[in-house]
């Protein structure tokens, strides 16, 4: 970026101001929402449920497999 | 004896203005011209107003990241693992390697898994690009691509075609076929041109689109059928080492990550940078979205994976151990988000409890670094490739 001429340092410049114009919300906001994302989505995440784990295609149930 | 100083004058054409005058020799990119004096002063405060120009927007810039570390900060009111406490912790982890794909003559360097949850394309240093059904470990096709350092392959949504690229400067898509007549080299289309090497590839929603990042810097999206570039995305101040897409419920957006130490966040159509996050301390190897679209993880040669939300504009963890020394090459989210799977250039496989920002799991099994890391569309188990050419599968 220490090389950058006055055409690339402007655009920097204005992709700096439209960051900034970003609309954010508050961390008290966002963050127990993605937790709720995490727990609604668990029952059916395989490497969280041993009993999904249990009809998973990738482990060996018997000693045949029908592909 | 006295001592006087003469100034000799040239009199002459100036070759600026072309006016007689005195004239004074003066140095433009290392050639000599002679101006007269006002067309030299002119030139002199001319460079001064460049200069003053390229400095006040440095400083403005400058001010600008300090307003956004301000704003970020206000909102900045709770962290991850104290709302992660009341949750809770997650028990021991069985995982290992169920399938292990052997036949890559060097490093695999990329993967990609085919929306059957069974297909995988690989890409390796040896040029050669290779589809796979992993369940039975069979080759479906290979191809040999004319450059060495295939850096980066994608499969298409509709399972039919895949891309890849690398020292070629290019990045190439071939249409899967089971015509055994059927040579897979000669329907190859070449889609984008870069001015360096491409690091990674992904088609969008549909086969129709492919999006780029490539050492020069960029990152852009061209239309597979005619070739054409739809749109590019400048912005990055080194190498684009790494981007993924943004889930397709929330939009138009993905996000990238270069040798600058920077992420960014850009919408596709109007090719501007929405956000940028300049936390990390070294190349960020891998970025990826985390499912519901609202956050992402990246990977570092700084030896840490973060995770940063999108809403609130911030980095909210850091994943990382004082026994952790070597780069993350490669992270992906399990189905629900909970879990990061990170793969390092030591070797191993970290498993990360995304909330509480623990380690849950480390797992050994490659003889090398490494390279890519991809979990299953159906979250069943994840697929890594590593420089001792092979790719294992894990459940």
């Amino acid at each position: 970026m220490e090389e950058w001429d006055v055409p690339q340092m402007k655009k920097e410049v204005e992709s700096l101001k439209y960051q900034l114009a970003f609309k954010r919300e508050p961390s008290s906001q966002t963050i127990p929402e993605l937790l709720k994302w995490i727990e609604d989505g668990t029952p059916k995440d395989p490497f969280l449920n041993p009993d999904l784990m249990k009809n998973n295609p990738w482990v060996e149930r018997g000693k045949c497999a029908i592909l | 004896m006295c001592d006087q100083t003469f100034l000799v004058n040239v009199f002459g054409s100036c070759d600026k203005c072309f006016k007689q005058r005195a004239l004074r020799p003066v140095f433009k990119k290392s050639q000599q011209l002679s101006y007269c004096s006002v067309c030299a002063e002119i030139m002199a405060t001319d460079g001064l107003h460049e200069n003053e120009t390229l400095a006040s927007l440095k400083s403005e810039a400058e001010s600008l990241k300090g307003k956004l570390e301000e704003e970020r900060a206000k909102l900045h009111d709770v962290e991850l693992h104290q709302v992660a406490e009341r949750v809770e912790a997650l028990g021991q982890f069985v995982m290992k390697t169920r399938r292990t794909l052997k036949g890559h003559g060097n490093k695999v360097l990329c993967m990609d898994w085919c929306k059957d949850k069974r297909r995988i394309v690989s890409s390796s240093q040896d040029g050669k690009v290779i589809v796979w059904d992993s369940f039975t470990t069979n080759k479906e096709h290979a191809v040999t691509m004319p450059c060495t350092w295939v850096m980066a392959c994608a499969y298409a949504p509709s399972g039919c075609a895949i891309a890849c690229g690398g020292l070629d400067n290019k990045c190439s898509v071939y249409p899967l076929t089971f015509d055994k007549n059927e040579n897979m080299a000669a329907k190859k289309k070449s889609v984008a041109m870069h001015t360096n090497y491409l690091s990674a590839c992904s088609f969008t929603n549909s086969d129709m689109q492919i999006l780029t990042a490539s050492g020069d810097g960029t990152c852009a999206l061209w239309d597979v059928e005619s070739g054409q570039l739809l749109q590019s995305f400048h912005g990055h101040g080194a190498d684009v080492l790494c981007l993924d897409l943004a889930p397709s419920e929330t939009g138009n957006t993905f996000v990238s990550g270069g040798c600058d130490k920077k992420a960014m966040v850009w919408d596709m159509r109007s090719g501007q940078c929405i956000q940028a996050f300049e936390t990390h301390e070294s190349d960020i190897n891998s970025v990826r979205y985390y499912p519901s679209g609202d956050a992402f993880a990246s990977g570092s040669d700084d030896a840490t994976c973060r995770l940063y939300d999108l809403r609130a504009d911030r980095e909210v963890a850091i994943y990382s151990k004082e026994s952790i020394i070597f780069g993350a090459s490669s992270v992906d989210f399990s189905l629900s988000g909970r879990l990061l799977f990170a793969g390092y250039n030591d070797y191993t496989i970290n498993v990360w409890d995304v909330l509480k920002g623990s380690r849950v799991s480390i797992l050994f099994g490659h003889e090398n670094r490494v390279s890519t890391l991809r979990v299953s569309p159906d979250g069943t188990a994840f697929c890594s490739g590593s420089w001792d050419h092979t790719l294992r599968v894990w459940a």
